[in-house]
């Protein structure tokens, strides 16, 4: 299950090099981001827009700028075709208390589009793109 | 040589008087017949409004006026505002309202708006409801806290309207047209500089109507609250909640839709607002 999610993250790189528009947007974004699902850590590297490799935790030496923490089935209904209320974006899981949000939760507003975009190449159609 | 192929829609300029500061305001309008002014969201302009104004149907009886609001859409700010902070009060929005009301010369006009626009019917209704014939008060609460950091959206080192369409794009839902998804949050970039915050610090902090919504009288006067289920900021429970303790209020919940019905997905929203103004009586 680990291992499906960081094959999924790197799939979702792969989409995203394919994506001049979010490149572009990106183009100002070389940082790192905690995925956090069920408590398993996948560290996001980022550089210039483009996904540079997944690493799995737990890592207490991985420096991030911001975290998002949900489960597995929040993270499955976001990726659903059509998400159903409160799970059709990545906010949704903080109003619901069913995520967190934390970090450096300016550097995520100033970079909002390219990674709600991004964290929605997971979904099987491009629903809110 | 053939005739332009216009829209129904005009657009013209009204200079009024709110608290003792002059503003030039931009109006469009479509149809006639009963008269139905028309408010926007926070951080957007009249263009949300477009839709409606375009429908051949609903214009064939009724004359929807939609301004763009001081500092929003083509309206100026006023003279000064380049030292000035922008922030958005009900007492000013209310009468703005009035002021456009008497200006344009409306007489029993139904109200519409929403977000923002929302809460000021409730305001109209509890507190100036004589020049109007009824309130369609969409995505309305009573209060709504910010669930976010409204100084996000004016910042010297990042791109306020960028910003802000990223994150109201929370509150769009997945079934609009994608085009229609993209035109609302393009309002939203196109905002002036601290507008949409001005806005939010209104929406966001005025608590004035809490506890005090029992004293809207709907007798006659109708109150239709419209919801969508997508909105994550006036959510359907704040809107019921709202529409609870107003005695006589109406409440219509609008699968797949969210925060800007009336410009993200046009044909869902359609007929809820004609059911909306049939209510208006």
């Amino acid at each position: 299950m680990t291992s499906d999610l960081r094959d999924r993250f790197e799939d979702m790189g792969r989409e995203l090099a394919a994506k001049p528009h979010l490149l572009r947007l990106g183009a100002l974004f070389s940082e790192t981001v905690l995925i956090e699902i069920d408590g398993n850590e996948y560290y996001l590297a980022f550089h210039r827009g483009e996904l540079e490799r997944v690493t799995e935790g737990p890592s207490r030496q991985t420096p991030w700028r911001f975290a998002i923490r949900t489960d597995a089935e929040a993270l499955a209904k976001f990726w659903e075709p059509v998400p159903e209320p409160t799970f059709h974006d990545i906010f949704g899981f903080v109003k619901t208390g069913r995520g967190r949000i934390e970090g450096d939760i300016l550097l995520l507003v100033k970079n909002l589009r390219f990674f709600k975009e991004f964290m929605a190449l997971g979904r099987q159609e491009e629903a809110t793109a | 040589m053939s005739a332009p192929n216009y829209e129904p829609i005009i657009g013209r300029y009204v200079t009024i008087e709110v608290a003792g500061r002059s503003y030039r305001v931009y109006v469009e309008e479509a149809g006639q017949g009963q008269p139905v002014i028309c408010f926007h969201t926070a951080g957007a302009d009249s263009r949300q409004w477009r839709h409606i104004m375009n429908d051949a149907e609903m214009t064939t009886n009724y004359r929807f006026i939609a301004p763009d609001m001081p500092w929003h859409g083509k309206s100026l700010p006023p003279e000064g505002f380049e030292e000035e902070e922008y922030l958005l009060t009900t007492e000013v929005y209310v009468e703005t309202v009035l002021k456009l009301v008497e200006a344009l010369g409306l007489e029993n006009p139904i109200y519409a708006g929403c977000s923002m626009g929302g809460r000021i019917a409730l305001q109209l209704a509890l507190n100036n409801p004589e020049p109007f014939k009824g309130f369609i008060a969409i995505e309305a609460s009573d209060f709504q806290p910010a669930w976010y950091d409204i100084d996000w959206f004016h910042r010297p080192d990042a791109h306020g309207g960028e910003m802000g369409a990223a994150l109201v794009s929370a509150n769009i839902a997945p079934q609009g047209p994608k085009a229609e998804r993209w035109n609302t949050q393009w309002m939203f970039m196109q905002s002036g500089p601290g507008v949409f915050r001005g806005d939010l610090n209104f929406y966001t902090k005025d608590d004035s109507l809490v506890g005090k919504l029992g004293g809207i009288d709907t007798s006659g006067k109708p109150l239709h609250i419209m919801v969508g289920t997508y909105d994550m900021t006036c959510t359907p429970e704040d809107a019921k909640r709202t529409a609870d303790q107003i005695p006589g209020a109406t409440l219509a919940v609008m699968e797949g839709i969210g925060h800007f019905p009336m410009s993200e997905n046009p044909a869902t929203f359609r007929p809820h607002f004609i059911e909306a103004l049939a209510k208006m009586g």
